[in-house]
């Protein structure tokens, strides 16, 4: 490569290296340096180096325990509900998808509403009093359902993180199915491969790809959710719904306990990383953003 | 089979209801009057009336919409145009010289899969020393972080598909590399850029988490400032009115995303599948 060829390149790409190594370069090196001291929002331009003492004071904090177990099961859990039934119904309704290819829209249109929206929109459908959805409970079946109750609350950001996120699912295997080539379906009738067998046979074997990268995504964004739980019902009775990222945000804007917080957000820094590392190795090649 | 077309279609309509629910009870509730709220919480409605609306751009009212809409535009659009500008010579560089495919563009694109809380602290703790807290352009900066990964994927495998005569033929000619890139390579790439630019503006009027931890006042965009409605400030919440404002809160991006929806189908999954 010539010597005008590699200016060239680092004039190219130079604008988005500075600005990502400003954003998050130093940001990353302030973390490190905080994570180390003791720090409150009096001595943040003199933090005393304490090593890991934040480190210490996190892993054995319960309730970053409780925090990081919520997280993991959120995520496990509404990934693999959105997956099964995002796969379910793109498949069941290709036939209308396919007649009338718009309709898609009305089904995702969940994905473009604000998380933070969605869980205000809750607020209301589930308020006991002036709720849709806990009145027509009450007025055809009798019941009355206590919906942000300790006991069921998880049960209720699950159905609503489903909902929201079952249609990203559906979009990628309804494109994932569509774009199998219809010689394929062809030649495999010709076989009397048909129906039930043409799916498990040949149709979902060529959907596993896109069935992985679904599960990680959702994995992650499930893994890191904030907003739909924030504003619907903050860190819950007795913490009950507090995230991860909740557990951060409260330790550092609530307690003011900085060092503690950064500690904990490296700690997850690191998980991603580690999870992104091995997903890569994986996955060569693949697409996974 | 004609029953089970019926069926499908039956099906069809209560997975659209279903999965729609909230926003249609919203809408709903958000044109009732609090008295019809209180009676009548259910998805039917007598009295349909333009009060909450009027309440939530009230010039006097509690909080200034206005300028909540007008800080989630400037700063949706900074967290736009910015991406776009820092990516697209890079990705040219990323595609045809294959420059950064090693560290530069695996770290960019996998910030996506990072959690943002990891760098929300130590960015508030930055911006206040800057004094960029509580702006629109410490906003709108980081939420052009956020959309770097998808607009610097969909550039780079726009350009990776272009074909690469015409820049051979201007580089014959001694055409600049300021030329090629944006005489030649940009104007082939405008149905790109105009998806990245939507899907882009979508994400960052729709984040949520930046706006409230790195704004307090003058900069807090309409998704924080739609959560104050629901802080009741003496009284209890005023629900037609909150459920007015979750609307107006949402419009843009709903908007904005049904006209243009053929051209986000495939970015919404965030460049997973090609095509």
């Amino acid at each position: 490569m010539s010597l005008s060829q590699r200016s060239e390149n680092a004039i190219l790409t130079a604008p988005l290296v500075l600005f990502l190594l400003a954003l998050l370069g130093f940001p990353t090196v302030l973390d490190v340096i905080y994570s180390l001291s003791d720090v409150s929002f009096e001595t943040l331009r003199a933090p005393t180096f304490t090593g890991l003492d934040n480190f210490r004071a996190v892993l054995a904090d319960p309730d970053f325990w409780q925090a990081t177990w919520f997280s993991l099961k959120f995520a496990v859990l509404t990934s693999v509900a959105e997956c099964v039934l995002g796969l379910a119904l793109a498949i069941y309704f290709s036939p209308i998808l396919r007649r009338a290819p718009w309709m898609l829209a009305i089904l995702i249109m969940p994905m473009i509403i604000a998380p933070a929206m969605m869980g205000l929109m809750y607020r209301l459908v589930l308020h006991e009093f002036i709720g849709p959805l806990p009145n027509y409970l009450y007025n055809w079946f009798g019941v009355s359902y206590g919906f942000l109750t300790a006991q069921n609350v998880f049960k209720t950001i699950f159905v609503i993180e489903t909902l929201q996120w079952t249609p990203f699912a559906l979009l990628l295997f309804h494109m994932a199915y569509e774009s199998i080539p219809e010689d394929i379906r062809e030649a495999a009738s010709v076989d009397g491969t048909r129906g039930w067998r043409l799916l498990t046979r040949i149709e979902l074997p060529l959907m596993l790809p896109t069935l992985g990268v679904a599960l990680f995504i959702r994995f992650i964004d499930g893994f890191r959710v904030f907003d739909n739980i924030w504003t619907l019902t903050g860190t819950g009775p007795g913490g009950s719904t507090t995230s991860l990222s909740i557990y951060i945000y409260v330790a550092f804007f609530r307690s003011g306990e900085i060092g503690q917080a950064i500690a904990a957000s490296m700690i997850l820094f690191a998980a991603a990383f580690l999870v992104l590392f091995v997903a890569a190795r994986r996955g060569r090649g693949k697409e996974t953003a | 089979m004609r029953i089970a077309s019926l069926i499908r279609w039956i099906v069809f309509a209560l997975a659209a209801f279903i999965l729609n629910f909230p926003v249609i009870a919203t809408l709903i509730t958000s044109f009732k009057s609090n008295a019809e709220i209180s009676r009548n919480p259910g998805l039917c409605i007598r009295e349909p009336t333009l009060a909450n609306y009027a309440t939530v751009f009230d010039p006097a009212g509690r909080f200034d919409v206005w300028q909540f809409l007008g800080n989630s535009l400037t700063a949706a659009l900074i967290g736009t145009i910015l991406p776009i500008a820092l990516c697209f010579p890079a990705a040219w560089a990323m595609a045809r010289r294959g420059v950064g495919m090693n560290v530069l563009f695996p770290a960019a694109v996998n910030l996506r899969a990072l959690p943002l809380i990891v760098f929300a602290i130590p960015l508030y703790l930055m911006y206040q020393t800057l004094g960029l807290l509580d702006t629109k352009l410490g906003l709108g900066l980081i939420l052009a972080v956020v959309n770097i990964p998808i607009a610097l994927l969909i550039l780079t495998n726009t350009v990776r598909e272009l074909p690469y005569e015409l820049e051979e033929a201007a580089r014959m000619d001694g055409a600049s590399m300021a030329t090629l890139l944006f005489r030649i390579v940009l104007p082939m790439c405008r149905p790109a850029i105009v998806t990245v630019f939507i899907f882009g503006f979508i994400t960052a009027w729709n984040e949520f988490l930046f706006g409230l931890m790195l704004t307090t006042r003058d900069a807090v965009p309409i998704t924080v400032g739609a959560s104050f409605f629901f802080a009741s400030g003496g009284g209890g919440v005023q629900w037609g009115v909150a459920a007015a404002i979750i609307m107006v809160s949402a419009a843009p991006p709903v908007l904005l995303g049904l006209v243009m929806y053929r051209h986000i189908g495939g970015s919404m999954t965030g460049g997973a599948v090609k095509g």
